[in-house]
C-alpha cells in the first residue's frame, strides 16, 4: 500500500470529523420514542395544540430541524354526545364551582397520509414492551393498540403493518434518538390505586429484557441516544393534591376537632388492617397514605369523612386486583403501596441508567429534576412554577401529564443534558411565549362531580380508559353512594371503554 | 482660633444633606457604593485618600483634615444620570432579543462637610454624604420582562460622620470617627400566577416594599492616617467599618385585575389586604482606601489609590413578612470582595486648576446574581474637573463618565433571567468651599 501525505491528511481529517464534538447542526434527523409524555398528551388528550408543544417538537425546533413530523390530531369543539376523547381543562360552573371538565375533544388525524414514519413515535399508554411487541395497531382494540394505530399506522393494508416503533425509527435513519419510556410501567398503579407486581407494576426482569431489546434494535454507528428515566409518580398532583386529613371546603384549611386534625377514612389493606369503630365503617388513614384526585367527588358526598365530622362514615375505597382479570380501582395508596411504587421506580431507573450508559447515550435524570422541583419549585424570570394542581403551571388538568410549560421545561432539560455531556451548543428554548400564552380552546362544558378539588369521577374514568396502560383487564370504579366495605364488591360497577357516566 | 470655634455651625449643610437623600442614586461605584463626594476628588479620579487638605477628606480619609487651620465648610451638589442602560434578553427567559431599557433617571444629592480646628493638633470635622445608593427602575414597568423580578429597586442612605483628627507629629495625622447611617430600601415588582383557566401566567398583584429613611439606621466607625514625609509626598490610608442595618418597613399588595372575574375573585380571596410589616437586613461592607499624593514639577499633583471593599459581607438578602402575609424571600447573593484602582492628575495655574482622572472598578457581583434587581459590572471611569481655590473661598467642578463593561449572563442565574446588560452613566458635581 502506498501511503501518501495526502491520504494521511485525509484520514486525519476524517478522524477529526468523527471525533469532533457534535454541535446543533450536526443532528440532521431526530426521532422520538416513548409514551404519552413523548406524544405530548395534556389534559388526557393529544391534539395538535398540545402536540406542537410536545417536548420532541420543542427539541426539534431548537435543533433547527424543520421537517419534524407528528401524528397530528384535529381538536374539535365539544359536542353532545362527544365523538372523541375529551380534553380536560379548568372550567367554571356558576355560581361558584371551579372544577376540571371537558373543554374540547379529539377529532380526526391530520397527517395520516405521510408516506414515511412520523418523527414523533410517542404512543400514549405504551410500556417498554410495547415498543417491541406492538407490531399490529388496532383502532378498535385496547387503548394502546388504538394509539399505535394512530402513531405507527401498523394496521392491515398499511405499508407499516407489522412494524413496531423501533423499526419505524430505524427506517428514518436518525442520528439522534430520544427514548423516554417506562413511565407506564409504574404509573398505572398510582392511577388505579392498585399496586400488584406483574399487573400494574412491570417486573424488573421483564422490563430489563424489553429495554435491552429496544436498545439493541436502536444501536447504530453515528447515532446519539438520549434517554430519560421515570419520575416519582407518587409525587405528582394526582397523588399529592388531596391530603389525608379532612379539609374545610370553604377555607381550605384543616378541620380541627378537639385540637386535632381529622384523618379521612379508608378501607385498610393487608399491611394496614382495618377494624371500624361504629358508627364509622372505615378506619383513619395512616400517616403517609396518599389520596388520589378521584377521591374528590367522593369526599364532596361525605364518603371518607367520619360521622363525627358530618360525613357518612363510609371509607374511601382502596383498589385491589381480583384474579384473573378484574381490577377494582381505588383512591387510596397506603404507605406500603407507596413504598412499593417508589422502590420499583428506583429499580427501573437503575436499569435505564445502566442501559443508556451501556449504549454510550446521555441520561436525562427527570426523576431528580422533578424531585428538585417538588422540593424547591422551578423559578424563571421571577415566576415560580410548582407541582400544584391547576395552579402550579407544570402539570396539566389531568394531574399527571405535563402542561405545555412543563414540556418546554423537559425539552430544556434534554438540551442541557446534551450540551453538558456531548459538548453541543443547542440553544435553550424561549419560555416567554409558552409562559404567557393561554393554552386552552375557547368555551367548553363542564363535568359536575369534581368536588372541592375539581376532579370528577368521569375525569378519572376518562383518563384510566385512555392514558393508563391497557392491562387487558376489566376495570371497576367506585360509585358514589354505594361504597361500603361490607358489600363484597366495595361499591363498584364495571365500566368498559366508551361507557359514559 | 477660639473665635473660629464660636462661629455658627452652618445648619444648612445637614439640612441640605437630609433633603438630598430623598433622591436615590444609581450605583456608580462597585456594587451599590457611591464615591463621588467631592468635586475636586471626582475630577482626580477619586484618588484622594493620600491628598486631603479640604473638608471632603472627611469622606475620603479623615486624617487629611489634620493640617487644616481654619474653620472650613464645603457644600457639594451632585447630579447623576444614566445615559443609557438595559438588557437584551436571551433564552430561556426573557427570550432572545427581548429588549428592556432602564429608566434614564436624573438623581440629585448634596454633600456637606465642616472642619473646626480645636487646637493646633486637634481638629473636629463632620460630614454628611450618601456612601451607598441604588436606583434601578425599568421602563414600562407593567409590561417589562423584568417586572416579576424587579420594577424598581432603591437603596438610599445618609451618613452623618463626626471625626476627630490629631497630628501626632508635624508629618503624621491620625483620625477616628463615628458613622451613623440612615437608610431606606424600596422594592417594587409584580406578582405572577398561573390562571388555571388558561394555563398561562398573568400579573395578579403589584407588591411594594418600603422602609422610611430616618427610621432605620446603624452605627459604624472610621479611621484614617496620613503621613507627609516631605513636602512633595503624602501617603494616606482610610478605613470604614461595616454597618448592619435591620430595616423595618411595610408591604402593600395591590391586585392587578386579569379580566377573568372568577380568577380575580380567587386571587382577591388570597391576596393580603392592607399594609403588612416587612423586615430585612443589609450588612454594608467595610472598606480600606490606600493612596498617595505626589507633587510633581510644574504645578502637577498626582494622586494614586487602591481601594478594597469587603463586599463579601453581602452574602444574602432575606426579606421576611413577620405576620406571614406572604412567603419570605431568601436570595443568595454571594458577593466577593472587590478592588478599585484610581489615578488622577491636577495641574495648577495659580489659583485655578484643571484635573483629569481614571479609575477601574471591579464588580463584586458574581454572574449568578446579576439580574433585573441589580446588574453590576466592571467599569472604566474617565473624569475631569476644574476649580478655583483662594485662601478663604473656592469652588470646584467635576465630571465622571462611567462606562460599564457589557456583561452577558447566559448560564446559571438566580432568577433564571438571562441576557446581556449594558449601562453608561454620567456624574456632574460641583462644590463650594468657604473658610473663616
Amino acid at each position: 500500500m502506498k501511503i501518501t501525505l495526502r491520504s494521511i491528511v485525509s484520514g486525519a481529517a476524517l478522524a477529526l470529523v468523527f471525533a469532533a464534538p457534535a454541535v446543533a447542526q450536526d443532528f440532521d434527523k431526530y426521532v422520538a420514542l416513548g409514551d404519552s409524555l413523548t406524544a405530548g398528551v395534556e389534559g388526557n388528550c393529544v391534539v395538535e395544540r398540545n402536540q406542537r408543544a410536545s417536548y420532541p417538537a420543542v427539541l426539534a425546533q431548537q435543533l433547527g430541524i424543520e421537517d419534524f413530523q407528528q401524528p397530528l390530531v384535529q381538536e374539535l369543539a365539544l359536542s353532545d354526545p362527544l365523538v372523541g376523547n375529551p380534553c380536560l381543562g379548568t372550567v367554571f360552573i356558576p355560581p361558584s364551582t371551579v372544577t376540571v371538565g371537558a373543554i374540547s375533544q379529539m377529532g380526526a388525524p391530520l397527517n395520516l397520509s405521510l408516506p414515511r414514519p412520523y418523527d414523533n413515535l410517542g404512543i400514549a399508554g405504551a410500556r417498554v414492551r410495547d415498543l417491541i411487541d406492538l407490531i399490529h395497531g388496532n383502532p378498535n382494540g385496547t387503548t394502546v393498540e388504538a394509539n399505535a394505530a394512530l402513531v405507527l399506522r401498523n394496521v392491515p393494508g398499511s405499508p407499516f403493518d407489522g412494524t413496531n416503533a423501533v423499526t419505524q425509527a430505524n427506517i428514518l435513519q436518525p442520528d439522534l434518538v430520544s427514548l423516554w419510556i417506562g413511565n407506564n410501567d409504574v404509573l398505572g398503579a398510582a392511577l388505579a390505586g392498585v399496586v400488584v407486581d406483574g399487573v400494574t407494576l412491570t417486573p424488573v426482569p421483564a422490563f430489563t429484557e424489553k429495554y435491552d431489546a429496544v436498545n439493541a434494535a436502536l444501536g447504530g454507528a453515528g447515532r446519539t441516544l438520549v434517554g430519560a428515566n421515570i419520575p416519582d409518580v407518587t409525587a405528582i398532583p394526582f397523588t399529592t393534591t388531596i391530603p389525608g386529613i379532612l379539609i374545610n371546603p370553604a377555607t381550605r384549611q384543616p378541620v380541627i376537632i378537639d385540637g386535632h386534625t381529622v384523618p379521612l377514612l379508608g378501607e385498610g389493606n393487608d399491611a394496614f388492617p382495618c377494624t371500624p369503630v361504629a358508627p364509622d365503617q372505615g378506619c383513619p388513614l395512616p400517616a403517609g397514605t396518599l389520596v388520589t384526585l378521584p377521591a374528590s367527588a367522593l369526599l364532596a358526598q361525605g364518603i371518607g369523612v367520619p360521622t363525627a365530622a358530618g360525613g357518612t362514615g363510609q371509607p374511601l375505597p382502596d383498589g385491589r386486583f381480583v384474579p384473573p382479570v378484574m381490577l377494582v380501582s381505588g383512591v387510596t395508596l397506603y404507605p406500603n403501596e407507596v413504598a412499593a411504587i417508589v422502590a420499583r421506580t428506583n429499580e427501573l431507573n437503575a436499569v435505564i441508567a445502566a442501559e443508556i450508559a451501556g449504549a454510550g447515550g446521555v441520561l436525562v435524570d427527570i426523576h431528580a429534576i422533578f424531585e428538585d422541583i417538588s422540593a424547591n419549585g422551578y423559578h424563571i424570570g421571577g415566576l415560580t412554577l410548582t407541582r400544584s394542581f391547576l395552579t402550579g403551571g407544570i402539570f396539566s388538568a389531568d394531574g399527571f401529564h405535563p402542561s405545555s410549560i412543563g414540556y418546554t421545561m423537559i425539552a430544556d432539560e434534554f438540551i442541557k443534558a446534551m450540551n453538558s455531556s456531548l459538548g453541543t451548543d443547542i440553544p435553550r428554548p424561549d419560555f416567554s411565549h409558552v409562559l404567557f400564552t393561554p393554552n386552552v380552546p375557547a368555551g367548553g362544558a363542564a363535568l359536575t362531580d369534581g368536588g372541592i378539588w375539581g376532579y370528577g369521577m368521569s375525569t378519572w374514568k376518562s383518563l384510566l380508559e385512555t392514558a393508563a396502560p391497557a392491562w387487558g383487564l376489566a376495570i371497576q370504579y367506585p360509585e358514589a353512594g354505594r361504597a361500603t366495605p361490607q358489600d363484597g364488591g366495595r361499591g363498584t360497577r364495571t365500566v368498559t371503554r366508551g361507557d359514559g357516566d | 482660633m477660639r473665635q473660629r470655634l464660636r462661629a455658627p455651625f452652618p445648619r444648612v449643610v445637614l439640612t441640605l444633606a437630609i433633603v438630598g437623600f430623598l433622591s436615590s442614586t444609581p450605583a456608580f461605584s462597585s456594587g451599590f457604593q457611591v464615591m463621588t463626594h467631592g468635586a475636586r476628588a471626582t475630577g482626580m479620579g477619586l484618588a484622594y485618600a493620600g491628598i486631603g487638605g479640604d473638608p471632603t477628606a472627611i469622606f475620603y480619609n479623615p486624617a487629611g483634615i489634620g493640617w487644616m487651620t481654619h474653620f472650613e465648610s464645603y457644600v457639594g451638589l451632585n447630579f447623576l444620570t444614566r445615559t443609557d442602560g438595559g438588557v437584551v434578553g436571551a433564552n430561556p427567559y426573557p427570550g432572545a432579543g427581548a429588549s428592556t431599557n432602564l429608566d434614564n433617571q436624573w438623581f440629585f444629592f448634596p454633600d456637606g462637610y465642616a472642619v473646626i480646628p480645636l487646637t493646633n493638633e486637634l481638629n473636629f470635622g463632620i460630614g454628611g454624604f450618601a456612601q451607598y445608593g441604588l436606583g434601578l427602575r425599568w421602563e414600562n414597568p407593567e409590561t417589562a420582562s423584568t417586572r416579576f423580578v424587579s420594577q424598581n429597586a432603591v437603596i438610599r442612605s445618609l451618613d452623618v460622620n463626626p471625626v476627630f483628627s490629631y497630628r501626632l507629629f508635624p508629618q503624621l495625622s491620625v483620625a477616628v470617627g463615628a458613622d451613623y447611617r440612615f437608610s431606606k430600601v424600596q422594592l417594587e415588582r409584580n406578582q405572577g400566577a398561573v390562571n388555571p383557566f388558561t394555563g398561562a401566567f398573568v400579573d395578579v398583584a403589584h407588591v411594594k416594599l418600603n422602609s422610611e429613611l430616618l427610621s432605620n439606621g446603624g452605627w459604624g466607625w472610621n479611621a484614617g492616617i496620613m503621613f507627609k514625609p516631605f513636602e512633595a509626598l503624602s501617603i494616606g490610608a482610610a478605613y470604614r467599618s461595616s454597618i448592619t442595618i435591620d430595616y423595618e418597613g411595610t408591604a402593600n399588595f395591590i391586585q392587578r385585575l386579569t379580566g377573568n372575574p372568577v380568577f380575580d375573585g380567587i386571587v382577591a380571596g388570597q391576596l393580603p389586604q392592607g399594609e403588612h410589616p416587612v423586615t430585612t437586613s443589609i450588612k454594608f461592607p467595610s472598606s480600606i482606601n490606600i493612596g498617595a499624593g505626589i507633587q510633581l514639577p510644574a504645578g502637577f499633583l498626582l494622586g494614586l489609590e487602591a481601594d478594597w471593599t469587603e463586599w463579601s459581607t453581602f452574602q444574602e438578602l432575606n426579606i421576611v413578612f413577620p405576620d406571614g402575609a406572604a412567603p419570605g424571600l431568601d436570595r443568595i447573593t454571594i458577593w466577593q470582595d472587590s478592588w478599585a484602582y484610581r489615578a488622577g492628575l491636577e495641574k495648577s495655574f495659580g489659583q485655578f486648576a484643571i484635573r483629569v482622572g481614571y479609575y477601574y472598578d471591579n464588580t463584586p457581583q458574581p454572574d449568578v446574581d446579576v439580574g433585573p434587581l441589580l446588574a453590576d459590572s466592571d467599569r472604566n471611569v474617565y473624569t475631569a474637573g476644574f476649580g478655583y481655590n483662594a485662601e478663604r473661598f473656592g469652588w470646584d467642578l467635576g465630571a465622571a463618565l462611567i462606562k460599564f463593561k457589557q456583561r452577558s449572563i447566559l448560564t446559571a442565574q438566580t432568577d433564571n433571567f438571562f441576557g446581556t446588560y449594558t449601562e453608561t452613566g454620567l456624574v456632574l458635581t460641583g462644590g463650594l468651599r468657604l473658610a473663616f
